[in-house]
């Protein structure tokens, strides 16, 4: 790292994995593509200090699935790194290998959104029931509840 | 013990088995009350224990699956009727008419029959909890059982002799043993307490650790016999360190009539036993639950080395004054 | 002894919460353990999206029964954030008090519980009892206990009056002293420090690698508070510091606890008595222009995080929800290893879980009794067909 860390100089160095940002006064949104996030991660981590995951969202958009990676560190700027996945068959390398708690948050946007993240060791449901239906993402747009079919595709009769 | 018919009575009537489980259930309610008072709660009406003790006797008994129902049915009579029976030895009114030289020994070896139900109990349940607090019942019976035997056995030495009643006698024509033996009292608090599987000691039904260990399978009369044991247990072992060390139920002074010293006798026994309840309910509230491991330490370091060194003293002083 | 599976949860006396741990134990030695929230996902992110802010308030409040007011007001800062309002000093300051109210009433709550869990149940009664008077404040101020429904976009909902702020500040010395005094017994009480000292120790690089917030993050002495880091409401103002220990074991999170609540009764006193006049609430549009915002705030659990998208209507595109309570699992099934049977409970509860927070998705329906999700929209219609002369 050189000079004093601004988000001038985060924002420069962030220019070449994709379209930087500010959002707001101490955050800087960061689009790239999913096979550039592992490296975005560990330069920011290495450069800047970023060393904490405070959380991953997921949204449905309709079109795409976004992912948007927030990091913050000691100096408490806010980069978020975002990515767009196709809807079908969609797959990420995941970074549980350089931050831990990625874990947790990427099992469970599988559970909701049905993203794959490859290299993952331990991808098994951990938001929903056993039981409930392998293929149905329930926080994604275009998942209705049917009407007849409760959890484990129980038909139920209806009260 | 020429007459049968008092005989009989004072087992099965008073002092004996009817009074014993009116008090228990007594003392079961007070220990309960002082605990609530001091936790600043309204703490349970009088007849609380009595309502739950016939509660769970009418309640349904379930058996889980593939335990040996006669066993099961048993193993708390058992500990009921060998706690029941250390009560007969210790002095109430006077001094005990069973007592024979040796009862000490027998009322501790009754004493420790319950841990082993407790034991047994768990073993037989069927169930990881169970069989956990049980594993922990059997490991606190060997860190706390040997300073609680030698503790209560050097009365025994000073006074010569291996009968309660006689230690008793002993007492008063000389000084009460908590005088003379400050720390052996301790001792046998702390192993009283532990005994009785109250906190700090309660580590064998944490309850929020193993559910209730040992007790998470027993339901409806047999958990309502295991109940009653433990507050039996509570009243022999109050009046078991009472008479060791309190000077037990009898005053230096002859009183006549007969009857006036049997009744100041007996509220000097509830008097006595009472005083042990509210420390041993203080150390109930003062305290939070040990580690079995934690128990492990102090117990081999601290209490067994200072009962080994209350029994050094008692030797000491038996070659230089009682004895010289 | 041959490892066994000790199965904890979700039905089990020390955790009153729908979680299950199998933990793999070799004597007393805990080996490893796995983890499965899934028991009551209550779809409460869906849900938000189907219906306008006013009424998501309400049932992001309903997220979790403890930290309520945190859930709205990170949602209502975002949402005021996209549409670009300022809120009114007075009801910066009067969040503010119900915050930090709030924070008090969760760490002694969890005060209670740790005590409770090392079977100390005399501390776990006295806590609890005390926490009545921060409640008995809440619902003078709010008229309710626990789900306060204090905010609204644009403000709060009700007015704090002279003679509510006199009570509420009546109440406070009562309250230090005894905090106070659960300082010193935090410090200084033998059972608790047997029991707490030493036990699920995390270094402040593994606090710091497994991503823990709060006071759980804290203890290890990382400084991160989001009330310092990224100042809200009225943090800036008040005067307070963010509390930090160096142990990192138990011990260490119930001392930041305890001082964390000495912290509030200062923040809370001086915004009593600093309270600005003036309006409570500005009006608010009834949409929000398409944006997106992370919304951090400092929940009594530690950071709570809420990214918000919204589309340009009345209604949210996502709102995603972090809790504290997920951030910390990671850290805790890396502390428990190695680590004595008897000390479960007090690690897990030493990171104050919620489950309801954590896991957000089910309905289940009492008639049936089968679970699963339904829109609101048929939720209205079930209703509506069930009970046609009441709606």
């Amino acid at each position: 790292m050189t000079g004093p860390l601004t988000l001038e100089s985060i924002a420069e160095k962030m220019k070449e994995f994709g379209v930087s940002e500010q959002a707001r006064k101490n955050r800087i949104r960061v689009t790239t593509t999913p096979d550039k996030v592992h490296d975005t991660i560990r330069t920011v981590q290495a450069m800047f200090g970023f060393d904490r995951l405070i959380t991953i969202s997921a949204v449905d958009n309709t079109r795409t699935l976004e992912l948007i990676y927030h990091l913050t560190g000691p100096h408490r700027i806010i980069v978020s790194i975002a990515v767009e996945l196709e809807r079908d068959q969609p797959a990420m390398p995941t970074i549980f290998d350089i931050l831990p708690p990625a874990g947790i948050y990427e099992r469970q946007i599988h559970d909701l959104f049905g993203i794959v993240f490859t290299g993952n060791p331990n991808m098994k449901r951990i938001m929903l029931n056993e039981d409930w239906p392998a293929d149905e993402y329930p926080l994604r747009k275009d998942w209705k509840p049917d009407p007849d079919t409760f959890y484990g595709g129980i038909k139920g009769e209806r009260s | 013990m020429t007459d049968p018919v008092f005989g009989l009575i004072y087992i099965f009537i008073f002092p004996g088995f009817l009074f014993l489980f009116i008090y228990a259930l007594f003392f079961a309610f007070l220990d309960r009350k002082i605990a609530s008072r001091m936790q600043q709660r309204v703490g349970p009406p009088f007849f609380q224990p009595f309502a739950d003790f016939i509660k769970m006797l009418g309640k349904e008994v379930i058996d889980p699956a593939g335990v040996d129902r006669v066993i099961f049915d048993a193993a708390p009579l058992v500990a009921l009727a060998a706690v029941m029976t250390a009560y007969l030895y210790v002095p109430i009114i006077g001094n005990s008419p069973l007592a024979f030289q040796g009862d000490l020994v027998v009322v501790l070896y009754l004493l420790s029959l319950p841990t082993l139900v407790l034991f047994l109990l768990g073993w037989l349940s069927r169930n990881i909890f169970s069989a956990i607090g049980g594993i922990r019942a059997i490991t606190q019976l060997f860190i706390y059982e040997v300073p609680f035997f030698l503790a209560l056995l050097t009365p025994a030495l000073m006074a010569g002799t291996w009968s309660i009643s006689e230690i008793v006698l002993w007492q008063q024509k000389n000084l009460w043993f908590v005088f003379l033996q400050p720390i052996g009292f301790i001792v046998a608090l702390i192993g009283l307490q532990a005994k009785l599987e109250r906190t700090p000691f309660d580590i064998p039904e944490a309850e929020t650790e193993i559910v209730a260990g040992p007790w998470t399978e027993l339901t409806g009369r047999r958990l309502a016999i295991m109940d009653l044991t433990i507050d039996v247990s509570l009243v022999v072992g109050s009046a078991l360190v009472a008479a060791l060390f309190l000077g037990g139920p009898l005053i230096p002074w002859a009183i006549t009539p007969a009857w006036l010293e049997g009744i100041i006798c007996f509220l000097l026994f509830l008097i006595k036993t009472l005083a042990v309840l509210l420390i041993l309910s203080s150390i109930k509230v003062a305290t939070g639950r040990i580690r079995i491991d934690q128990l492990n330490d102090i117990g081999w370091k601290y209490i067994a080395s200072a009962s080994l060194v209350q029994v050094g003293i008692v030797l000491v002083m038996n070659y230089l004054w009682v004895y010289a | 002894m041959p490892e066994v599976v000790v199965s904890i949860g979700p039905h089990h006396p020390a955790l009153k919460e729908p979680v299950n741990f199998k933990i793999i134990a070799d004597g007393e030695k805990i080996v490893r353990l796995e983890l499965d929230l899934s028991y009551n996902h209550r779809g409460v992110e869906k849900a938000a999206e189907q219906r306008d802010f006013i009424r998501v308030l309400p049932l992001l409040e309903r997220v979790c029964g403890i930290c309520s007011h945190s859930h709205s007001t990170a949602f209502a800062q975002g949402i005021e954030e996209i549409m670009q309002i300022e809120i009114p000093p007075r009801a910066r300051y009067i969040r503010t008090i119900i915050a930090e109210l709030e924070r008090m009433h969760s760490h002694l709550l969890w005060l209670g519980v740790a005590a409770h869990l090392i079977g100390f149940n005399t501390l776990f009664m006295w806590t609890w009892r005390d926490r009545e008077a921060v409640q008995d404040t809440v619902e003078e101020m709010s008229g309710n206990r626990v789900h306060y429904n204090m905010n609204e976009i644009g403000g709060v909902r009700c007015d704090l009056t002279p003679a509510q702020v006199n009570a509420a500040l009546a109440r406070l010395p009562n309250l230090e002293e005894r905090v106070n005094k659960y300082v010193d017994m935090v410090n200084y009480e033998e059972t608790m420090l047997l029991r707490f000292r030493g036990v699920g120790r995390l270094s402040k690089e593994e606090a710091l690698r497994y991503g823990t917030v709060g006071p759980t993050a804290r203890a290890s002495g990382i400084d991160y508070d989001t009330r310092k880091d990224d100042p809200y409401l009225a943090y800036a103002d008040a005067p307070w510091n963010v509390v930090t220990d160096t142990n990192g074991d138990v011990y260490g999170r119930t001392r930041v606890r305890v001082w964390e609540i000495q912290e509030s009764l200062r923040i809370v006193r001086y915004c009593l008595e600093n309270l600005p006049e003036g309006a409570i609430r500005v009006p608010a549009p009834k949409n929000a222009p398409k944006g997106e915002i992370l919304s951090r705030y400092e929940a009594p659990r530690g950071e709570l995080a809420h990214f918000i998208r919204t589309n340009g209507t009345d209604r949210v595109e996502r709102v995603d929800i972090r809790t504290p309570t997920l951030a910390n699992w990671t850290s805790v099934a890396m502390c428990l290893v190695n680590q004595n049977l008897a000390d479960i409970p007090v690690i897990v509860a030493a990171i104050d879980p919620c489950l309801s927070c954590t896991s957000r998705i089910t309905l289940v329906e009492n008639q049936t009794k089968k679970a699963g999700v339904i829109s609101f929209d048929e939720l209205i219609r079930r209703y509506r067909s069930r009970n046609p002369e009441e709606v």
